[in-house]
């Protein structure tokens, strides 16, 4: 490719022109000549050393020494005694050498002009082609990061997707898990309750009725519902036994420090977080983990209510208040999907959901927590769209 | 109580469920006996009689259904009624498939189990007299004298007396006092009934291979 654009490849594919252009140029410059010559009794050779030059010009080297000899010996044909024969005068050997050796410089320093243009426009040109080259693959390679920009981004946008995912999974198992075991613990003495008051039957409608064993079975019946109804205490007091610690504390630092780690979240489903925190809020007692748990449900609940909106924009905005002289109030509101009035006590309650892989558990800890500490949590339906949750925190009477 | 009446085994592990199953099986005069664990079970003296199984799925050493199919390769063949805690779809098409006469989901009312259990002691009942007869047939079986079994196996196959002489290489008459030998020992009323009594044996034998 680069090879036949070299000035030398050129030159040799073009001979004919070459000698083409030496002749005609020389017999242009002779016409010319004697053209002036008819005119002007002494024309010079200034037409044969523009020929020279042309032609070295145009057509490199060769041509210009073919130019050159042609036009010393049309210069000793035509111009030097004797006229009109090739025969030298002794007295014209020296003009035509003088002619010769400055045609030969000048058509020498044409062609090489020529050559070194030539080559600056060669190297030009390649200069060119390599800038556009590079940057095709500059372009080339900006294409490919951006692709693989995309690709990392979606890559995190699943792996957070699965670690979510996984962290539900986890919670549901840990549950499961406590859930069954928990029916276990309750179900057995129940089978038991349930066998033996139909037992206590039999025995009493068979003839005569056994007394005895009927008696047996009531008994039986009452130690197992003993012991159900310890086993729930039990439970009870697994879970209350770790009572929560009430520290004072800002809930606006809460609502901040939760609302950063929520962002990803938000993000992630395009929904657009505000805080509008009332500065000054007296402090509440409370269980900073408990606490930030329920804005963290709050949060989530809200952006969750608002994955289906599409006509609309996501908004949750995370407001606090002071609520008379004792309490503070927090309320997180969304531009959701929003609840039936007749579901708003029931979205507490434990088990109940609208979301597909929902367990029903988060408002439910959200009531309970936000009531041990002396609150209250409830929802309203919004004006336009969605809902806003919102809890109450008596203030820290120190 | 009659030493040959049914008897119902439970096992479960929870000490109340078993005295309540107990309770509640005896109220209907059935004979019963509890075990706390599968071992407790396999090691205990049970009596020849008709019987059945109401097996807890959730056990402290292996699981019920596991059990099922640990009887199953002990050739122990005893109708099972499950009673579980919280039976799922999965585990009750497996245990049914293996056998079971009944799964029921603790907990249960107790008609339920008595239904379940009838059933199952029913369903031994056939298949305990069919063991016994079959006990019976292989203990007279056992009386015969090498000659007189190869006898009954020839005889059986459809072979004459004269047939039976030529393969053996005795005489008509020596196969014929053998062969009635054969019919007194078994207990035959006919040729017949002698072949029938030998195609029993041999599925059965079959069946043990």
């Amino acid at each position: 490719m680069i090879s036949e654009r070299t000035p030398v490849a050129r030159r040799s594919a073009s001979v004919i022109f070459q000698c083409g252009l030496a002749v005609g140029l020389v017999a242009a410059a002779l016409t010319a000549t004697l053209l002036l010559q008819s005119v002007v009794s002494t024309a010079g050779f200034l037409f044969f050393y523009a020929a020279v030059v042309a032609s070295a010009w145009f057509g490199g080297k060769w041509s210009g020494w073919l130019a050159m000899v042609l036009s010393t010996e049309a210069i000793e044909y035509f111009f030097m005694a004797p006229l009109y024969s090739f025969g030298v005068n002794r007295e014209s050997v020296p003009i035509l050498i003088e002619f010769a050796a400055s045609a030969l410089v000048v058509g020498w320093f044409s062609s090489w002009r020529r050559r070194a243009e030539a080559e600056l426009r060669y190297a030009r040109d390649e200069l060119q082609l390599r800038v556009e080259e590079r940057t095709a693959e500059l372009q080339q390679s900006n294409r490919q990061l951006l692709a693989e920009m995309a690709e990392r981004k979606r890559a995190e946008d699943a792996y957070y997707k699965a670690q979510s995912e996984l962290a539900r999974v986890i919670r549901m198992s840990a549950m499961g898990a406590l859930a069954a075991s928990i029916s276990h613990e309750v179900n057995q003495p129940l089978a038991a309750v349930v066998t033996n008051a139909d037992a206590c039957m039999m025995w009493l409608s068979s003839h005569p009725p056994n007394i005895e064993e009927a008696r047996a079975a009531v008994d039986a019946i009452a130690q197992q519902g003993t012991r159900a109804s310890d086993v729930v205490r039990h439970i009870r007091a697994m879970f209350t036994k770790a009572a929560p610690e009430r520290t004072p504390l800002q809930i606006n630092d809460l609502i901040r420090e939760v609302s950063l780690l929520m962002e990803g979240s938000a993000l992630r489903n395009q929904v657009t977080v505000q805080t509008d925190l009332a500065p000054d809020l007296p402090p509440t007692l409370g269980d900073r983990v408990q606490l930030q748990q329920v804005i963290v449900n709050l949060i989530q609940n809200g952006i969750e209510a608002m994955s289906d909106v599409s006509d609309r924009s996501r908004n949750l905005l995370i407001r606090s208040r002071q609520d008379g002289s004792a309490r503070v109030l927090v309320a997180v509101r969304d531009s959701g999907v929003g609840i039936e009035s007749a579901d708003e006590k029931r979205i507490f309650d434990a088990f109940f959901t609208t979301k597909d892989q929902g367990m029903g558990m988060g408002l439910s800890i959200c009531y309970s927590i936000v009531e041990s500490h002396g609150g209250r949590l409830w929802a309203t339906s919004n004006d336009d769209y969605g809902v806003t949750l919102q809890f109450t925190l008596p203030a820290d009477p120190t | 109580m009659n030493p040959a009446d049914p008897i119902v085994f439970v096992i479960d592990d929870d000490a109340s469920v078993r005295d309540a199953v107990k309770r509640l099986i005896a109220s209907v005069g059935l004979r019963v006996e509890t075990f706390g664990s599968t071992r407790e079970f396999l090691a205990a003296k049970r009596p020849d009689v008709p019987a059945c199984l109401v097996l807890d799925v959730r056990l402290p050493d292996v699981s019920g259904l596991e059990f099922q199919g640990e009887l199953a390769e002990l050739d122990f063949q005893i109708p099972i009624i499950f009673i579980t805690g919280h039976g799922d779809i999965p585990m009750t098409v497996r245990a049914m498939k293996a056998g079971a006469v009944e799964f029921l989901t603790k907990p249960f009312r107790g008609q339920e189990l008595l239904d379940a259990v009838q059933e199952a002691i029913a369903k031994d009942r056939t298949a305990w007299s069919e063991r016994a007869q079959m006990a019976e047939l292989r203990g007279r079986y056992d009386t015969l004298t090498p000659r007189e079994k190869e006898v009954l196996k020839l005889v059986a196959s459809g072979l004459l007396n004269k047939q039976v002489g030529a393969e053996l290489g005795t005489s008509e008459l020596t196969v014929k006092t053998h062969r009635g030998r054969v019919m007194e020992k078994m207990g035959a009323d006919s040729l017949a009934d002698l072949v029938r009594m030998s195609e029993r044996l041999n599925s059965s034998a079959a069946k043990q291979k």
